[in-house]
């Protein structure tokens, strides 16, 4: 094992990755737990937003998912998928709970202007502005309006399937087809490597 | 019904995108089991998702690092999984080490409701038989949306606590101190005003966390909530608050209940 031990610092673990700093906060690292929140704070609570819209359950929600990371990080398996992605799985999983719980369900409605999809604008307005976030942009364009729309209402509306069928008004398997072809779209035009 | 083969593969998007629920979900994921290619697709979708979720990067509330850092240093961590256990037959290496890293809190996730239901009946001696029914009901009526549930349930470190509040009714806790998280149901709760909700607080000796909110209680029971960060040490509480919670409670907990360390 050639990672750095507990206490050599986050700027050795930065040189390792996400995933180099995950195995330190395994091991109880403090200080690599700093740099993971310094990096994961930021898309952790910004999908979570997107998702609840309400500021201060997401807040909680990304409260939550970040200490997740620093209980759980020793189950992260690098072998299996990068550290990013398990990451905002975990996000992700979290604020799709929140959402389809009845009480936020219930919440979300009142307190939330009605806005189910959101357009490259808004998406725009919380990004900041670096070169993934206008790669994805441009690879969201890539596809087609229906795949956009599917995968956005999924992704970032946090609605299942059959949902996001029914406010489309396509059948279920229309959309299934269409949130797999835009994702494999959207994952060749980025290039993912996993 | 059961979908065929050709049908639970074009799930991979939904399933990495989470758009899949109940019974759907818990078929797919018996697939993926058996289906290699389906899990390489599903973690080049879920590392594309992840790509998705960058591009809405949004700085928290400065104020969110301190909570997180300190909560941290209150948190036990789980140790890392061992291949000490014995093997489940019909599982190949290969998928259970996949499942381990992707959907690690759906392991359990079918044996849960009967899990669920034999703790409760088995630690709540005391409790009136059609509640403890009542109780399992909420439970499964919730777990059909909230696969989170169904982990804390069926932890093996599973303690049920239940406690009378100061404004009548009970609370009741399905503690998990491993997972850091309990699941809360009541009954009896008064019903408030739409400008009031009940919520949930992990009180600990310095920190105050909010622990996620009650729904309106209906014939007498709120739906079950599951709040993650539990503790050793830390106790339930619950305020009555403004509708939508509040970051710190306002008015005095009607109840404060030792959770199992």
């Amino acid at each position: 094992m050639r990672q750095p031990r507990p206490g050599s610092g986050p700027e050795e673990g930065r040189d390792q990755g996400l995933e180099g700093l995950l195995a330190c906060v395994a091991r109880g690292d403090h200080a690599a737990f700093e740099t993971v929140y310094d990096d994961l704070s930021a898309p952790v609570f910004g999908l979570i937003r997107k998702v609840l819209r309400d500021p201060a359950q997401s807040e909680e929600v990304a409260q939550e998912v970040l200490l997740e990371v620093w209980r759980t990080a020793s189950r992260f398996d690098a072998g299996k998928g990068g550290a990013m992605p398990w990451v905002m799985t975990i996000a992700h999983r979290r604020a799709v709970d929140r959402v389809r719980s009845e009480t936020s369900a219930v919440q979300r409605e009142q307190k939330v202007a009605p806005d189910p999809v959101s357009g490259p604008d808004d998406v725009a307005d919380a990004v900041e502005a670096n070169l993934e976030s206008q790669r994805v942009r441009r690879c969201l364009d890539g596809l087609t309006e229906a795949q956009r729309e599917s995968v956005k209402l999924a992704y970032y509306g946090g609605y299942t399937y059959p949902q996001v069928a029914k406010l489309l008004g396509v059948a279920l398997g229309t959309v299934k087809t269409r949130i797999r072809d835009g994702l494999i779209r959207m994952r060749d035009c980025m290039e993912v490597s996993w | 019904m059961r979908l065929q083969r050709h049908d639970l593969h074009t799930l991979t998007g939904s399933y990495a995108l989470d758009a899949l629920q109940g019974g759907e979900l818990a078929e797919f994921e018996r697939h993926l089991n058996h289906c290699s290619s389906c899990t390489s697709e599903v973690r080049g979708l879920r590392a594309t998702a992840a790509r998705l979720a960058l591009a809405t990067a949004e700085r928290p509330p400065a104020t969110m690092r301190g909570r997180v850092l300190t909560m941290a240093e209150r948190t036990r961590q789980l140790p890392p999984l061992t291949d000490e256990r014995p093997a489940r037959r019909g599982t190949s290496r290969q998928a259970r080490r996949a499942r381990r890293v992707w959907i690690p809190r759906f392991s359990m996730a079918v044996a849960a409701l009967s899990v669920a239901a034999a703790v409760v009946f088995g630690i709540a001696q005391n409790s009136a038989r059609d509640q403890l029914n009542t109780i399992r009901s909420q439970l499964a009526s919730a777990e059909a949306h909230n696969h989170e549930l169904s982990a804390v349930l069926a932890a093996s470190d599973a303690h049920l606590v239940s406690s009378a509040t100061s404004r009548g009714g009970t609370v009741t806790a399905v503690v998990s101190p491993g997972q850091g998280k309990l699941v809360v149901v009541t009954s009896g709760l008064p019903a408030l005003p739409a400008s009031k909700v009940y919520q949930l607080w992990l009180l600990g000796p310095s920190v105050t966390q909010p622990a996620g909110l009650l729904s309106g209680p209906q014939n007498g029971r709120t739906d079950p909530v599951v709040a993650a960060g539990l503790v050793a040490g830390y106790k339930l509480g619950i305020t009555v608050e403004p509708a939508g919670g509040t970051l710190k409670p306002t008015t005095a907990p009607i109840v404060d209940m030792p959770l199992p360390a």
